[in-house]
């Protein structure tokens, strides 16, 4: 695994420098139900393609990124500072 | 200049490597092969085969045909015993029939026979041996490079192509594994004119870096290259780059692999390109007389490199026509078809195979191509690109002639012949990825470079298919090896001390490693006894008068704006809104499963600000914690680090009250400065931030002021408190003081699925908190779902279990101990432990573990020391 991800403040980075957040999920209600916590908390979509995902860079700008990736490539066309306009 | 190989001093000549100045002081047998321990000389000369691995200044498995000669090198055989020249193992091939491709799973077929037999197969199997460097381990190094351009392979195409790369103004980068840039045009003087101008001319440019004695190992994800380079300065053995490349041009060339015929490794039977090597790169002659095996005219260039050093060559024999290699150890003649011959070197003229591994590795697929007679890569990935021999261009020709035989060693790494692959094919492994485990041909050191094509011909025929049909095995990185010290590279710990660190030295400390930071375990006092005594001493000033220890590794965060509470309310299970100004409150931190992440304390200094701890090792994971939940929120809030900036002690005990009031003009009496209130002030002429908390169960401060008053302040505590009998103490004695408190520490008393409620902490979940991080978790868990067991203390008497004993109910494990020791206060063993929610009842008994005894321990759910907390108040 030595892929690059594009850091919106630092550039074409190695993956290394960053730490790995999940993917990205909406979190449920206080008061949703279990199932919907359970699926939250423990299962993963883990698609085989485009996924957008949480990043940190901890060796740069230390700041947590967007980025879409690609599962099966490992391909990381885009990323961008979270809350910002991914376009 | 020379160099010891075993006993035997051998002298160096510019431009030698080890094997060229071994076989020029008359070394012809270089090691014992794999399974049958036949005597092997050089073959390639070119790092690609495994007949010249030796040990080198301690390192195993070395090509010395590739590793430059230095003076005062350590060069010993491997694989032999007692010597290379006469090796007790080699009886073993006179019982061959014995082991045929897969014996031993059809020999060993029970456990315990394979056990008991595998040791001495794997001693008499092997390779080389590790032992102990009497110049010490050699150091290695890791480095970072960048390129445009990253070219592999410093032959004509090579240096070509990284030429036009640097004409177009690209940064360039070329990597080759030999002392010299020419690839086969050092040593094929017919091939092509004397590349030397362009190399001048490349060496010239600013924006061109030449890697020599480098090998690249590996493509890897995002255009990464290994490079291995060998030697980068005196004192460092090997330096591994990481390389990363816009644009890679592969130009790893062709190298040429053996024939099959019986005999065909006897010591003597070299490929062409290896006597061309000896002779024009390092001007050995290397026989008296040779025989060369070649198809149509491919042995005439080979020929008459060896007339003009001064070799006499007998005959040229096709590949059809040799019978076998005469010889046991070195090459006595030759039988064929057309006579026998006399000859001390047999010069063979294999197949040129393209060097495609690393373009394979890169995703390109290999497809047989009858043109040139070889597999060639095609489908290259965007970016990698191929340029001369590796992609086929020059026909590969040789016509190959295949005897059954068990004496035509297809892989010469593991000693497997073409009976043995046919012997695996008839066993049913007719897949030449089955094929390959099974027989474990092009499974040795050489990776399958000296075997592949003929293990994968032999296959093909043997199957009747083609060879797209039967396909190649796969080639990974790294190919060539690499060190494991290479890859571990320089033994850099980075250390972490506190700003007292000096003063504990001078104190006596006795250092404990957590993490990256250096803390005192405990103070030696000349002539006090050992540790025990220690904690014993520091233990009772705590209790008794005083006693100051360094916190400064804890982590400490400054949270501020207009939303400091709202951010801390939603990551904390307790409510932080409310907290008025001046006070602390312990702080729990869950994730949205409810498993405690953190524990800490949090200080209102102001209305929109907060002074936050965490624990010592979690510092990095909190802050990122922190800000994930604050991204994108819209919230007016800013966390700031300040570990660095603040030295930190907590001064605690009977007498800590006197000892402070002589450093600050603050009001301490405990109406005005009570238990769990914070307060910013000048301590000892220093601004800074007092809390009073208890974490030892004593009256006590926790002082954070500017690092570089760290030893300043420290020492101004140790001589006010001197009068009262004050000591410093350690990490030791602060565990037995909490334990004795009943005060838990996450991560050690806590794991990766403990929730507050099963830590006994109900009372820092505030559920009616509007949401926080875990919420949903915790209602669950507060209603009884999800608590699975529950942590208690305990009371041993007569005995101290282990952390981590278990707790044992009917002969099953059904909690452990999580943290114990010998109580000072209680005369017994005391401890906190996980059992099952119905053991979590005052006085409950449960059995625990004892170093194989089963003992009984009391539950209980208070404090061991000063349940109801007068002490700190």
């Amino acid at each position: 695994m030595s892929f690059l991800i594009p850091c919106p403040n630092c550039g074409n980075r190695s993956v290394y420098e960053y730490r790995f957040g999940g993917e990205l999920k909406q979190r449920p209600e206080a008061t949703a139900s279990a199932a919907l916590w359970h699926e939250y908390s423990f299962n993963k979509v883990n698609r085989a393609g485009e996924q957008t995902e949480w990043w940190f860079h901890r060796a740069g700008c230390k700041q947590w990124i967007q980025a879409s990736r690609n599962t099966v490539t490992n391909e990381v066309r885009k990323s961008w500072i979270a809350g910002e306009d991914p376009a | 200049m020379n160099f010891l190989f075993d006993s035997e001093e051998v002298p160096i000549q510019a431009g030698d490597t080890v094997a060229s100045a071994l076989y020029r002081s008359g070394r012809r047998i270089f090691s014992r092969s794999f399974k049958y321990h036949r005597p092997r000389g050089l073959l390639c000369c070119s790092g690609k085969c495994p007949n010249c691995l030796v040990n080198v200044d301690g390192s195993p498995s070395v090509r010395s045909c590739v590793t430059p000669a230095l003076d005062g090198m350590r060069v010993r055989h491997q694989n032999a015993w007692p010597s290379l020249e006469n090796d007790a193992l080699s009886i073993g091939q006179h019982f061959d029939f014995l082991m045929p491709a897969g014996w031993y799973y059809k020999v060993f077929t029970k456990p315990a026979t394979w056990h008991r037999v595998e040791p001495h197969i794997r001693k008499a199997a092997g390779l080389g041996e590790l032992f102990e460097n009497p110049q010490g381990i050699p150091e290695y190094e890791h480095a970072w490079m960048h390129a445009e351009t990253a070219v592999i392979g410093g032959g004509p195409a090579g240096i070509q192509s990284a030429l036009d790369a640097a004409e177009r103004g690209e940064q360039v980068v070329l990597i080759d594994d030999q002392t010299e840039l020419g690839g086969h045009l050092r040593y094929r003087k017919q091939r092509g004119a004397d590349p030397r101008e362009r190399i001048d001319a490349l060496a010239a440019r600013a924006n061109v870096t030449l890697l020599q004695r480098a090998s690249c190992f590996g493509i890897y994800e995002g255009n990464l290259l290994g490079v291995l380079l060998g030697h980068p300065h005196a004192g460092a053995a090997e330096r591994l780059i990481h390389l990363r490349a816009q644009r890679i041009i592969v130009a790893t060339g062709a190298y040429e692999t053996p024939l099959l015929f019986d005999n065909n490794d006897v010591v003597g039977v070299m490929l062409s390109s290896a006597v061309q090597r000896l002779i024009h790169l390092h001007s050995i002659v290397p026989g008296r007389r040779a025989v060369i095996v070649a198809h149509g005219s491919e042995g005439d260039e080979v020929g008459a490199d060896l007339k003009q050093a001064g070799v006499e060559v007998v005959e040229i024999l096709a590949p059809s026509e040799i019978i076998a290699v005469r010889g046991s150890g070195e090459v006595k003649g030759v039988k064929s078809r057309r006579g026998d011959f006399a000859c001390d070197l047999v010069i063979v003229c294999g197949p040129r195979v393209p060097d495609a591994g690393l373009l394979s590795q890169a995703g390109a697929k290999l497809q047989w191509s009858d043109v040139p007679g070889a597999f060639v890569p095609v489908g290259l990935p965007l970016n990698v690109s191929a340029v001369g021999d590796v992609t086929g261009e020059t026909p590969v020709a040789a016509a190959q002639h295949f005897p059954d035989s068990k004496r035509a060693f297809v892989c010469i790494c593991v000693d497997a012949t073409s009976r043995d692959l046919k012997q695996g094919i008839a066993d049913g492994f007719e897949e030449i990825e089955t094929l390959k485990r099974y027989t474990t041909a092009t499974m040795g050191p050489c990776q399958g470079r000296m075997c592949q094509l003929n293990a994968i011909q032999v296959c093909s025929r043997l199957t009747s298919r083609s060879m797209d049909e039967t396909g190649t095995t796969t080639s990974r990185p790294p190919n060539p090896g690499v060190t494991l010290g290479a890859l571990a590279g320089a033994k850099h710990h980075p250390i972490r001390r506190t700003p007292m660190h000096h003063a504990h030295a001078e104190l006596g400390a006795v250092w404990l490693d957590m993490g990256e930071w250096k803390r005192p375990r405990y103070y030696q006092v000349a002539g006090a006894g050992g540790e025990a005594e220690s904690v014993a001493a520091e233990y009772r000033a705590v209790r008794e008068r005083a006693g100051l220890i360094d916190v400064g590794t804890l982590g400490k965060l400054i949270v501020r704006g207009k939303d400091a509470a709202r951010l801390l309310d939603k990551v904390y299970t307790s409510r932080f809104s409310d907290l008025r100004q001046g006070r602390v409150r312990y702080a729990v931190m869950c994730d949205d499963t409810g498993v405690i992440l953190d524990d800490g304390t949090v200080s209102r200094l102001a209305d929109d600000r907060f002074f936050v701890t965490t624990t010592t090792g979690n510092l990095d994971f909190v802050h990122q914690w922190f800000d994930w939940w604050l991204v994108a929120s819209g919230w007016d809030v800013s966390v700031t680090n300040v570990t660095g900036g603040l030295a930190s002690v907590n001064l605690a005990g009977p007498k800590a009250r006197d000892v402070l009031r002589k450093l600050t003009d603050l009001d301490l009496d405990p109406k005005a400065f009570p238990y769990m209130a914070c307060r910013e002030a000048q301590t000892f002429g220093v601004p800074a931030i007092l809390m009073r908390i208890g974490f030892v169960g004593e009256t006590g401060w926790e002082i954070h002021y500017p690092a570089e008053h760290g030893e300043e302040v420290w020492n101004a505590i140790l001589v006010a408190g001197a009068e009262f009998g004050i000591l410093p103490f350690g990490v030791e004695a602060q565990r037995l003081l909490r334990l004795e408190k009943r005060h838990v520490i996450v991560g050690v008393d806590t794991d990766a699925l403990t929730n507050p409620f099963e830590a006994d902490m109900a009372w820092v979940v505030k559920l009616d908190k509007e949401d926080f991080i875990g919420k949903a978790a915790l209602a669950r868990a507060a209603s009884g779902g999800g608590v699975r067991e529950k942590l208690v203390g305990f009371v041993m008497e007569g005995g101290v279990p282990e952390d981590g004993a278990p707790v044992v109910i009917g002969g099953i494990p059904v909690g452990r101990v999580t943290s114990s020791r010998y109580s000072p206060h209680r005369k017994a063993g005391i401890g906190l432990a996980f059992v099952p929610p119905e053991l979590a009842a005052e006085g409950a008994p449960v059995r625990v573990r004892v170093r194989g005894q089963l003992r009984t321990a009391i539950v209980t759910m208070q404090p061991f020391y000063d349940a109801e907390g007068a002490r700190l108040r």
